[in-house]
């Protein structure tokens, strides 16, 4: 329970520290979001300075960004300097794009990588153990994007069975949404899974040889109970964090996979506005993104209060 | 990470992968300083009639799709790419050290309320930063670089803090024996034995992650104006083109991919052959509450993000 | 073969649960053998005893016994659980006997428990699966248990990890688990060791209660005299990997044949530490790969002569249940010996006053 509340604890630095930064950014930037808006000839000083109130731009940044803030927590992020389409709205519309990918990134790492590193842990020593291991190091020097570019090399324009790119929503037909998204979210999955294939790998192989798996065993539980309900219990916990520890690294792939895979995504929406300057619509990303990361991180610290309750916490 | 192999001389040189990674990365430096000068053509010279060409002797590795002799722009690319990924690691650097080994002397509320930040900063992206960055400061790699050198810096802030843990203890014991001027140099010496080998690999694998990171933003387009050449800017124009040439990125990305693994393969060389002791493994030793490292220390590392 | 005393009047004959003959077992994938010509039966309703110093093969008979050798040890000869040869028994086999045959107990209970799940459903969990109850009938049973072997409040204790309960308490519950589906045999490996004397006498009782309620069969490992004394029926000597003496526990005690039991003996026998020397018996045990032929106690036995070292000692018969391996055996030196042991002050543990009030009571 007390890793929830310092969860909870981290929650709020870490969102006024990065919302702050990001609001910041918007002051930093010597663009002037009224003659922006107002346009080259519009922009004279009287009607700057005029817009500036109505915006405004003219108090304080901490009241700025308090009122930044508080708006931002209903829901109201703000209007776009260029297309004037409400923040909130624009990214509403990429986020099922990037929450796809990522869950559907996360089920196949989880997938891939536990499998994996159970059968590594299992048979350990054998043929598989060492495949693995190697494997597993050849990826992780491999960046997201990479592993994304070789995949569409090979499954899309070598071999034309899986589109190279583009999005459609499972609204339009699961089946093309399936292919649409597999690739991309294999190129975000094979690093995470790599990691927890390792991870998973050492911890399981280190419970297997704890006495409570023999007391298990003699109880005449059956093996597949033993390893699932006890090994495997019990040596997830560090492979989990990896997830979390990880997480950061598959928003950024996601970006990257936007961009191989030609997706309609919050990474590329966050590019175009970073190219024409338009701070409201960054910022908005940057907080929704951040907001984001704390909750998967919240989430995996809550799944491990719940799964590991004596107090020396973690497996073994 | 001269400095560091002199601390280390020839204990590091003995592991054949890091010898390896060490002439891998040599001859990058090399590149950097010497490549827009030795590139065997110019890299900015477009030739309508040689588009896509397959490696030849005119063109080690091929033209691109303005006929631009691929070799010579990747060699030209080295410069920026490497400059501003050291550029990352510097401020990570600058800010994280100091700042670890001084939470040790500043109390436990300070330290505690760094401790937070740290892990707050670390779970952040540093894309997505390095992005918006360029919203507000102009499109440019220098500044891009920053928001990943800063969070970067909380990994050479855990580092530190470990090594400055683990010497403020021993110092409680050995104080009766110090005197005044000798606690300097065992400071001294101390900090060399320990401190800088978990530095050193920290450093290496924080230009890893850096490069990794520059690969990225140059080829999000971030950073530079075409045609100027980056590593990840020749990746980019690659894939627009994949149909053409469906070999062609994997040149560049191999490129990046063996920098990387050679940055990677000399942190693990510093790793083990770091003084024995807790101090060996970087990110091990300083428990937190959002983000538990797991219990293999692989993943030290910083990533793309 | 040692143990099969005639019928008892008016009863059934009582069945032989367990029996181990010709025992032999390897380790480091067949260097060296451990454990070597051990044969034991435990019948119904008996608790047997090993005894014998740390590495004497006492554990790896139970292990091998149980089906759970570790890696590299192999076990050849002939196991017979209930009439059926499990010696070459598979996996799949071993899942069917344990839990609902054949119970176990262990010396670190907290160690063999799940630590990040409760102490109640761990319980509950052998009678779901093994038993097929459902949750609720588990739980309800599983709280009958815990009470059974004694803790109070086992309707709260249920809901508690491992980590929040004592030594004891946690003994408790794998007696509790091990007993679970009725089981015939009852393995105790060291299981009340860990345990302070206070604590031991109360698993001891409740052994023995189990025993004489459910007609188990137990088989109690320990190298505590004192315990054997209080708890067992017969008693196997172990030493070096060899069965040195067997017999009914009070024989044993009281008369012990073998120059290694009759050491053993004396040096238990010490009452109060402070006021006597230490008694020690001088030199080690051989190492698990001496090969020398002979008796293998002949460096440390103080009887020994020529003939113990000439060639293998086998077991000889002392009586309708009692055996010995030694070559002096008939000697009446040996004799006199085991009747000097028997004036002794009685067995006592560590010899402090709770002690010596335990073995008079």
């Amino acid at each position: 329970m007390s890793r929830l509340g310092g969860g909870l604890a981290v929650l709020i630095p870490i969102l006024v520290l990065s919302s702050f930064a990001t609001y910041s950014l918007g002051a930093l930037s010597n663009s002037n979001p009224a003659a922006t808006i107002l346009g080259q000839d519009a922009a004279t000083p009287a009607a700057v300075a005029k817009l500036d109130k109505v915006l405004g731009l003219d108090k304080p940044l901490v009241v700025q960004y308090w009122d930044w803030l508080t708006q931002a927590v209903q829901g109201h992020l703000g209007t776009s300097y260029f297309t004037q389409i409400p923040v909130s709205q624009s990214i509403a519309q990429r986020l099922p794009v990037d929450l796809s990918i990522a869950t559907a990134a996360v089920i196949l790492a989880v997938v891939i990588g536990g499998t994996a590193g159970t059968v590594a842990a299992i048979r350990r020593g054998g043929i598989i153990d060492r495949s693995v291991t190697v494997v597993c190091s050849v990826i992780s020097t491999l960046p997201a994007f990479v592993v994304g570019i070789i995949l569409v090399v090979v499954f899309a324009v070598a071999v034309h069975w899986l589109p190279a790119n583009g999005y459609n929503g499972p609204t339009q037909g699961i089946g093309p949404w399936l292919e649409h998204i597999i690739l991309p979210s294999l190129a975000l999955a094979l690093q995470v899974a790599a990691d927890i294939a390792r991870q998973l790998r050492t911890s399981l192989v280190a419970v297997l040889e704890q006495n409570y798996i023999v007391g298990a065993k003699v109880r005449g539980l059956p093996y597949r109970r033993v390893l699932v309900r006890h090994a495997l219990r019990n040596a997830a916990g560090p492979a989990l964090t990896v997830i979390g520890y990880d997480f950061p690294m598959m928003l950024a792939g996601a970006v990257a996979a936007e961009a191989v895979f030609s997706l309609p995504g919050l990474g590329q929406l966050l590019l175009e506005a970073a190219q024409t300057r338009d701070i409201p619509v960054v910022q908005g990303v940057l907080l929704v993104v951040s907001t984001f990361v704390i909750v998967v991180n919240l989430l995996v610290n809550t799944l491990l209060a719940w799964l590991y309750r004596s107090s020396d916490g973690v497996s073994a | 990470m001269r400095r560091a192999s002199r601390v280390h001389g020839g204990s590091v040189l003995s592991l054949p992968s890091a010898r390896i990674a060490i002439v891998i990365l040599a001859a990058v430096v090399f590149l950097m300083i010497f490549g827009s000068a030795l590139a065997p053509q110019n890299p900015l010279t477009i030739n309508a009639n040689a588009l896509f060409q397959g490696p030849s002797r005119a063109h080690l590795l091929g033209t691109d799709y303005l006929g631009r002799d691929v070799l010579s722009r990747l060699m030209a690319g080295t410069r920026l790419s490497v400059l501003t990924a050291a550029e990352a690691v510097g401020i990570a650097l600058v800010l994280g050290a100091p700042l670890g080994v001084a939470t040790v002397f500043l109390g436990r509320a300070f330290d505690f309320a760094a401790n937070r930040v740290a892990d707050a900063l670390m779970t952040l992206p540093s894309i997505f930063f390095a992005v918006a960055v360029t919203a507000a400061l102009g499109n440019g790699l220098v500044q891009a670089m920053f928001p990943v050198g800063i969070l970067m810096a909380p990994l050479f802030f855990r580092v530190t803090r470990a090594a400055a843990l683990e010497f403020a203890r021993a110092q409680y014991v050995e104080a009766a024996e110090l005197l005044g001027a000798s606690k300097l140099h065992v400071i001294r010496v101390h900090v060399a034995r320990k401190v800088l080998p978990t530095i050193a690999v920290t450093t290496a694998q924080g230009a890893a992650g850096a490069l990794l990171a520059v690969s990225f933003l140059t080829f999000l387009g971030i950073g530079v104006t075409p045609p100027t050449p980056t590593w990840g800017g020749v990746l980019s124009s690659d894939l627009d083109y994949l149909s053409n040439a469906p070999w062609a990125p994997l040149i560049p990305g191999a490129l990046i991919a063996i920098t990387v693994g050679a940055l990677n393969a000399l942190a693990d060389a510093f790793r083990d052959r770091a003084p024995r002791g807790r101090l060996a493994e970087p990110g091990q030793n300083v428990t937190t509450q959002l983000t538990p490292q797991p219990l293999e220390a692989a993943d030290g590392r910083p990533t793309a993000a | 073969m040692a143990g099969q005393p005639p019928p008892e009047t008016g009863a059934v004959r009582p069945e032989t649960v367990l029996a181990i003959e010709d025992l032999r077992v390897t380790v480091h994938d067949g260097g060296a053998t451990a454990v070597r010509d051990v044969s034991l039966t435990v019948r119904s309703g008996e608790i047997v005893g090993l005894v014998g110093e740390s590495g004497s093969g006492k554990t790896l008979t139970c292990r091998a016994a149980l089906g759970v050798l570790p890696r590299g040890v192999a076990a050849q000869g002939k196991i017979t659980f209930a009439g059926e040869d499990v010696t070459s028994l598979s996996a799949r086999g071993w899942e069917r006997l344990h839990g609902s045959h054949i119970g176990a107990v262990f010396q670190d209970p907290a160690s063999y428990l799940n630590p990040n799940l409760t102490v109640g459903g761990q319980v509950a969990e052998v009678l779901r699966v093994k038993r097929g109850l459902s949750r609720a009938r588990a739980h309800e049973k599983a709280v009958e248990l815990l009470t059974t072997v004694g803790l109070r409040q086992a309707g709260r204790v249920f809901h508690q990890i491992p980590a929040e309960l004592s030594g004891g308490m946690l003994q408790r519950v794998m007696i509790a688990i091990a007993i679970s589906c009725d089981p015939e045999l009852l393995i105790a490996d060291e299981a009340t060791t860990a345990l302070d004397v206070t604590i031991q006498a109360e698993i001891i009782e409740l052994v023995k209660d189990l025993c004489d309620q459910r007609g188990l069969a137990v088989l109690f490992v320990s190298h505590d005299l004192a315990v054997i004394r209080e708890l067992c029926d017969r008693v196997v000597v172990f030493y070096a990997g060899q069965v040195v003496e067997a017999g009914p526990a009070a024989e044993i005690i009281e008369r012990p044949r073998h120059p290694y039991t009759q050491a053993l003996l004396r040096v238990a026998s010490v009452g109060d530490f402070r006021r006597r020397e230490l008694e020690v018996i001088p030199g080690q045990p051989p190492h698990v790969g001496d090969r020398t032929t002979g008796c293998r106690f002949a460096a440390r036995c103080p009887s020994v002569i020529e003939a113990c070292r000439a060639g293998d000692i086998g077991l000889t018969r002392l009586g309708p249940a009692h055996e010995a391996r030694c070559a002096r055996v008939d000697d009446p030196a040996i004799a006199e010996a085991s009747a000097a042991v028997a004036a002794v002050a009685p067995v006592a543990a560590n010899g402090t006053r709770a002690d010596q009030e335990l073995a008079n009571r």
